[in-house]
């Protein structure tokens, strides 16, 4: 198809004032005509004839041909990537009913260009339905109005229409908004949005849908916990019993509150009280017992990893004699404010003489409360230090099974020397030998006399924990008179001071060893003189400071101060069940050698090793640990020699995405009705319109009617003729 | 002992002695921080053999009496060598005016109470005073910021062992002590009552009559030494919350 047009390059301006020009001259010669002079009818012929061709050099006339071609229109199919996809549809689950709408749609729009996005809390995602690796990647919650934003914000030609194939229990825009709202958030770029409902009805599922704290949670005080059990998809709850229960190391997992929830055919809210009695991460699950007819039992518990804090460490220090190495120890302590104290030293014994007639007006002396100290206050002490104290003569034997699965379960425990310590107290062979970080020695010398020297190991080198007695003193330590006898460390402990002379086989004997025991951790001192490093010859040069330097580290390791671990271990992202898994681990400064990860499930014997080696220098390491099943975790970073670091944490099943399983079909068709758009159900997106194609213009030719000189030649003729007929007529 | 192959406490305190590698030093496990009152020789003062031998059997009373592990050996230390800083406890006794301590003699004392040690200055004779007077004069010099303060018989140094009303040495003396405290700690202990005066024993029997209370004096004496070494090895361990309930429940009985 063809066209007129001027010249390129003339611009309307200048060819209506070259036009205005040329009707001018013509009325002019029409005006001098008007008197009847002879020959008139030739020279308004031939300034006709000048004006037409004046007219065509300037405007010089174009012949423009075009063609054009009709597009597919642009739509956006948005495809809802939550995790909360993977539940339960009217048939099969809502991922494939979600995917095979979208292919459909694909297939029947066929002619448009369809652009299919995965959307969660982040930034849309291209999938490929053909390509399950562009599908993995899950979230936890629905934004829709942040994907329809980014859309819009792309670059490129505009999207015609968008389609939305989801649940409909999206985070935003919110249950609550109402239609006029979503008509001025989702509506204003004029897109309509068509919305495809994966699911209409919920499936019978009783759940747990939130769990929430009123405040932090702080070791040995009570915390609420609000539990909402909700009932869904016909499924009557009249009575749901609910337990919270603390996931730990090595031994099952322990209740702490039980209660009864009464949803009915709705939901319900119970607070449980709970206490918990260790800090830092501690796993917690909160299960009910669901009705038999529940079709989403994953959703029928929620681990939650909750942040323990302490506000002071609650500490029992029992001593069998009083010391200058007890009197250091207690000052130290005493004189830490974040340090909540419990003492009892022995300060008589059976044997002593006290030469007095009644002992309970004449002595200061109490009873050892030793089956209240170790049965029911035991719990509420976040470590116990055990200095130099018989365990027969004082009576602790019947207790040590107690006080071993207080370690077990997270408990704190130091063991310092002295001749009452470890063999030389009777612990040897006891269960609360079984988690010291050293074996003891059954046979042979409880204790040693000789004078030594402690020697550093690799390990105490490296370690945070002595850190701040080596700033003071460097490799120096003092003299200590006689060592109690300690056998080889135990799997995974670690030995930080040996003895320079004594042996164990053929290693040297430990004098300092730490060691993880379950839940807890427990440290090894096999001597009594560290108050040395307070009050000594060597001491005066450093003002006594190595000797808190000391306590700051071995307290600070047993109660899991970050400032004495040895790195940091943490997850790139919320642990699910059965999604890729991985970690992101940050060894201490300086620290060289292999890099070794366990991962231990809460509970079970069940372990997975890792070993990844560290690059020198690299700050960071990512491990990928697979993809792991429900329940509680505990993490442990080794590098080299040092002390392990240890992350507990929770590994849900579906997570919050998993805990209301009720779709939201109604919210889709309020967005596709405040937008224009259409609702449908999966089997009827063949009813969902596609918008028109659009045109485009694909080539375009301009060429002169008639060249430019024949133009100009065939105006000069014409003006030379016109002027010659004028002068045969008599005018000027 | 239940088949466990150990030696007692009271064998580290005395058998062991022998086995002594250096002077001043301990020489077993569980011997170095053994409660000893050593004795401190400083400026012009000087202290009498019966009483530095007192001195040593300040420990052997404790060790009689408690559960604590002591040692006897005798040990005189200066306050300008770094001997000093072995042990934290020492025992300044004399009769006389102990004139100026000399500049490394103020260091050296600042230095052992500001690293936690803990001086007990003992009068030998009250009535006189000068030592007492001057030794508050030359502690002064090594701690100006911390002069004397008077502690009341509610004091845990009255019931870190024994429940006792009142100081009493040698001599009745005053009922109370002063001392010089740092933070929540007496690191001085100002005694007008010749305390190692009524420990010291002279051959088979007491060195010097105890006046006026005669045998039963001597007893409280002792049991106030008793409870200057529970001091120094607990510290305030008796105000500990949890004994409060029982001591005031004795201490109303004992009136």
């Amino acid at each position: 198809m063809g066209n007129l047009a001027l010249a390129e390059g003339l611009t309307p301006l200048v060819a209506a004032v070259a036009a205005l020009v040329l009707c001018v001259w013509l009325g002019f010669v029409f005006y001098e005509v008007r008197s009847g002079r002879r020959g008139r009818s030739a020279v308004v012929v031939s300034a006709v004839l000048a004006v037409i061709c004046v007219g065509g050099a300037l405007l010089r006339p174009t012949r423009v041909d075009q063609r054009g071609a009709r597009l597919g229109p642009r739509v956006a199919l948005l495809v809802d990537q939550s995790r909360r996809l993977r539940l339960p549809a009217e048939h099969g689950d809502r991922r494939g009913v979600a995917l095979a709408a979208a292919g459909a749609l694909r297939r029947r729009w066929s002619s448009a260009q369809v652009d299919i996005f995965g959307f969660a809390e982040g930034k849309l995602v291209p999938l490929s339905l053909e390509r399950e690796s562009t599908l993995g990647q899950l979230g936890e919650e629905s934004d829709l109005s942040g994907a329809l934003a980014e859309l819009e914000a792309q670059p490129g030609e505009r999207v015609r229409s968008v389609v939305v194939v989801s649940d409909g229990r999206f985070s935003r825009p919110t249950e609550r908004v109402d239609d006029a709202a979503l008509a001025a958030a989702l509506g204003s770029s004029g897109i309509p949005v068509h919305t495809v409902r994966v699911v209409e009805q919920a499936p019978a599922d009783a759940s747990v849908r939130e769990v929430s704290t009123v405040g932090a949670a702080v070791a040995h005080q009570p915390l609420v916990l609000h539990v909402t059990v909700g009932c869904a998809g016909g499924l009557r709850c009249d009575d749901v019993p609910v337990v919270v229960r603390e996931l730990r190391q090595g031994s099952p997992a322990a209740e702490l509150a039980r209660g009864v929830a009464h949803p009915g055919a709705g939901e319900a809210t119970i607070d449980l009280e709970v206490t918990i009695e260790r800090a830092g991460q501690r796993v917690i699950e909160v299960a009910i017992d669901a009705p038999e007819a529940d079709r989403v039992p994953e959703n029928d518990h929620r681990l939650l990893t909750l942040d323990v804090r302490r506000e002071r460490v609650r500490l029992l220090h029992v001593a069998g004699r009083p010391t200058y190495d007890v009197r250091q120890l207690r000052l130290w302590l005493k004189g830490n404010e974040s340090i909540d104290l419990v003492a009892f030293f022995i300060l008589r014994t059976n044997s002593d003489q006290p030469n007095v007639v009644d002992d309970t007006t004449e002595l200061s002396l109490i009873p050892f409360p030793v089956d209240a100290l170790f049965t029911q206050h035991l719990p509420t002490f976040d470590a116990v230090m055990l200095q130099d104290i018989d365990a027969i003569e004082y009576k602790l034997e019947p207790y040590l099974p107690a006080l071993a699965a207080y370690v077990r379960s997270g408990g704190g425990l130091i063991m310092v020397g002295g001749p009452s310590a470890f063999s030389g107290g009777g612990y040897a062979g006891s269960p609360l030998a079984q988690v010291l970080p050293v074996e003891l020695p059954r046979t042979g010398e409880p204790y040693d006399l000789r004078t030594f020297v402690p020697a550093y190991t690799a390990a105490g080198r490296a370690a945070p924990v002595l850190g701040g007695v080596r700033q003071l003193l460097g490799e120096e330590l003092p003299s200590m008179e006689g060592s109690n006898s300690l056998g080889k460390p135990r799997s995974g402990s670690i030995v930080l001071w040996e003895h320079p002379e004594r042996r164990i086989g053929e290693v040297p004997m430990p004098v300092l060893a730490l060691g993880e025991m379950g839940d807890g951790r427990s440290i090894a001192l096999g001597v009594d003189a560290t108050h040395e490093l307070a009050f000594s010859e060597l001491a005066e040069r450093t003002s006594g400071r190595a000797y808190g330097a000391l306590w700051d580290g071995l307290l600070g390791w047993l109660m899991r101060d970050p400032r004495y671990e040895a790195g940091r271990v943490s997850l790139e992202r919320p642990c699910i069940a059965g999604e890729p898994t991985a970690f992101e681990l940050v060894p201490p400064p300086g620290a060289a050698g292999e890099v070794v990860l366990t991962i231990e499930r809460l509970g079970l014997p069940a372990e997975t090793a890792l070993t990844r080696k560290l690059a020198p220098g690299a700050p960071l390491l990512h491990v990928d640990a697979g993809r792991l099943r429900a329940g509680g975790y505990s993490a442990r970073m080794r590098v080299g020699a040092a002390p392990p670091t240890r992350l507990d944490f929770a590994c849900e099943d579906g997570g919050r995405a998993f805990a209301d399983s009720r779709p939201d079909p109604g919210r889709l068709e309020r967005i596709a009705r405040a937008t224009g758009g259409k609702s449908v159900s999966p089997a009827d997106v063949a009813e969902l319109p596609l918008p028109d194609p659009t045109e485009v213009m694909v080539e375009r030719r301009a060429s002169a009617l008639v060249p430019p000189w024949v133009w100009s030649l065939a105006a000069a003729l014409a003006l030379g003729a016109h002027w010659l007929l004028r002068r045969r007529a008599g005018l000027a | 002992m239940n088949g466990r192959n150990r030696l007692g406490r009271r064998a580290l305190t005395t058998g062991l002695l022998a086995l002594a590698a250096a002077p001043g030093r301990a020489a077993a496990f569980g011997e170095a921080g053994a409660f000893r009152a050593r004795l401190l020789a400083a400026g012009q003062g000087h202290t009498d053999e019966a009483r530095a031998g007192a001195a040593a059997r300040w420990a052997s009373e404790l060790v009689r009496r408690t559960s604590a592990p002591g040692r006897e050996e005798r040990e005189v230390v200066s306050l300008d060598r770094q001997a000093l800083f072995r042990e934290p406890f020492v025992v300044w006794s004399g009769a006389e005016d102990v004139g100026a301590l000399s500049r490394s003699e103020v260091s050296g004392l600042e230095r052992f109470l500001r690293l936690g040690g803990i001086l007990v200055v003992d009068d030998a004779d009250p009535d006189n005073g000068a030592f007492g007077r001057s030794a508050r004069r030359e502690i002064l010099r090594a701690l100006p910021e911390s002069p004397p303060v008077r502690l009341e018989a509610s004091h845990v140094l009255f019931k870190t062992f024994y429940l006792l009303d009142r100081p009493v040495g040698r001599v009745l003396g005053p009922t109370h002590i002063d001392a010089v405290v740092r933070g929540r700690n007496a690191v001085v202990l100002f005694l007008a009552h010749d305390l190692l005066g009524a420990l010291a024993r002279r051959g088979e029997g007491w060195a010097f009559p105890v006046e006026p209370g005669g045998m039963e004096q001597r007893e409280h004496a002792i049991r106030f030494a008793v409870n200057i070494a529970m001091y120094v090895l607990c510290s305030d361990y008796k105000d500990d919350v949890v004994h409060a309930p029982f001591l005031l429940q004795r201490r109303g009985r004992a009136r």
